[in-house]
């Protein structure tokens, strides 16, 4: 079994009709005249409203109900203990290792999508979420009394989810990998990371509260919630409903700091593309420079590599910036800090065509590999518990033009929709559907700005 | 030979992603010193 680059979308170079650079002039064509019929036709706002209507209190007390929340709680659990374990006792090549699949691929990678489908399906399994309330239950129990937190500081926002995100890719693709050193994160740095992580976070969830930090800081509530945010699927005051599809993103954006958490998604999905790519060579120079300076080759990388991670980050949140100064210009435009805000749910799709864009590929290929011999063989010692170890993973069955084509059509309909959620904002805020429209000459230059640059970061990927 | 300046040539391919970009952001540009001239 060959060891795989994770986090990259695996293809043979594509045999297309046309060159890869014309299909970003058709992708920007696309979002321009998505633009002048949102001009024209969209000219009240839509999403302000998310028309929430709960479902029968039957489907509510089955969802939402104590025993279903506690066996999703409980697999939660029982799947982070594997994944530790696994990561502790099991083999050390990462490919071989359930841990690092499970964690990189198969939940990083799954839930945004689940969740965008079905709603915050995170929510009931996660496994800190799930040991806070139980510890919660047994503090009631013990002292007859709701246990006390500290209120937390509002305008801290979601910055320590944006921090940890930023954390957690660093360590999948800067510490793990660092320069092809090493193909990997360790299986066993993966469960030591996973120990620390939830020290810290069932250390927060007692300081604020467990479900005050799972809206504000704990990294995967926060980025899975995210993208739930686009779905029509929601829980709220204990009953199960369905609202209109992407209303909900405005809201979710409200927090402070929520902009610098689908910032920090885009940017680090960017640095993901662009470190085989259009960074490779910058990269290694700086590695070289500090190298010479009498740093030892690993720190030499992934200080390179740290340095421009953090720089593709702010690159985005530039874009973004002079996308809310453009807007800031038009007459009638709200104060800067609120226009920043204001349209940070834009994004989110964004972030979510360029998830799917770098990482669908990996994802196809990789869940064969979760569902088969990583399955019957967690720790990679020859274990055969469900008869799948001896499987493989087939890469025929994707072939290279077909990733292209999904790629590209995940990034103009994330981008369409960007525009979209951006137009009906701009509504909201202006009053005046024209000056509405002229506003949002600025964010149809970052979304085609955003579309051209992630097709370039996937062609050069791809070839 | 001919290999050789495709070779080259494909090291400046990111510059056919910039137009697009470009445009949009000229069209702004006219759009606001149309809108200046107006109100002039």
């Amino acid at each position: 079994m060959t060891l795989l680059p994770y986090a990259h979308a695996l293809v043979a170079r594509e045999d297309l009709p046309i060159p890869a650079w014309l299909f970003a002039w058709g992708a920007s064509i696309v979002l321009i005249a998505s633009f002048f019929a949102l001009s024209v036709a969209w000219r009240t706002p839509r999403f302000e409203d998310d028309r929430w209507r709960p479902y029968g209190a039957g489907v509510s007390r089955v969802l939402l109900g104590i025993p279903l929340q506690v066996l999703c709680g409980a697999i939660g659990v029982l799947l982070l203990g594997l994944t530790v374990y696994a990561g502790l006792k099991g083999t050390t090549a990462p490919d071989r290792n359930f841990a690092i699949t499970f964690a990189f691929v198969t939940a990083w990678l799954g839930f945004p999508v689940l969740s965008v489908l079905l709603g915050d399906v995170f929510r009931p399994f996660n496994p800190w979420r799930a040991i806070g309330r139980a510890a919660g239950g047994v503090f009631r129990a013990a002292a007859g009394q709701e246990p006390r937190h500290l209120p937390y500081p509002e305008g801290l926002g979601r910055w320590p989810a944006a921090a940890g995100l930023v954390a957690f890719v660093w360590l999948e693709i800067v510490y793990g990998p660092s320069g092809g050193i090493a193909v990997a994160l360790s299986p066993d740095d993966a469960a030591v990371a996973a120990l620390v992580y939830s020290g810290y976070t069932l250390a927060m969830m007692g300081l604020f509260g467990v479900e005050r930090w799972c809206e504000r800081g704990e990294v995967f509530s926060v980025y899975f919630g995210m993208f739930a945010s686009l779905g029509a699927f929601a829980a709220r005051e204990g009953r199960f409903g369905m609202r209109k599809p992407l209303s909900a993103a405005g809201r979710w954006a409200v927090v402070p700091a929520s902009a610098a958490v689908v910032i920090a998604s885009l940017g680090t999905t960017v640095f993901d593309g662009a470190q085989e790519g259009g960074l490779e060579g910058p990269m290694e120079s700086v590695g070289e420079w500090l190298t010479d300076a009498g740093l030892s080759e690993i720190a030499a990388t992934r200080i390179a590599d740290t340095a421009f991670i953090l720089l593709c980050i702010g690159a985005i949140a530039l874009v973004y910036e002079l996308g809310v100064r453009g807007m800031a210009s038009v007459r009638g435009a709200p104060p800067l800090d609120r226009l920043r805000s204001a349209f940070a749910h834009t994004l989110v799709p964004i972030a979510l065509a360029y998830l799917v864009a770098h990482y669908f590929s990996l994802f196809v290929f990789q869940e064969q590999a979760q569902f088969t011999y990583l399955l019957s063989d967690p720790l990679g010692d020859g274990a055969d518990l469900f008869g799948t170890a001896g499987s493989g993973i087939d890469f025929r069955l994707l072939s290279a033009n077909a990733i292209w084509y999904v790629q590209v059509a995940a990034l103009v309909v994330g981008h369409v929709i960007g525009l979209v959620l951006a137009h009906d904002r701009a509504t909201a805020l202006w009053g005046d559907y024209r000056q509405a429209a002229r506003s949002q000459y600025w964010m149809l230059a970052v979304m085609v700005a955003f579309t051209c640059l992630g097709l370039y970061l996937l062609s050069v990927a791809n070839s | 030979m001919a290999t050789l300046l495709l070779a080259h040539v494909s090291h400046y391919l990111w510059v056919l992603y910039i137009p697009p970009v470009l445009i949009v952001l000229g069209s702004i540009a006219w759009t606001m010193r149309a809108e200046r001239r107006r109100r002039d």
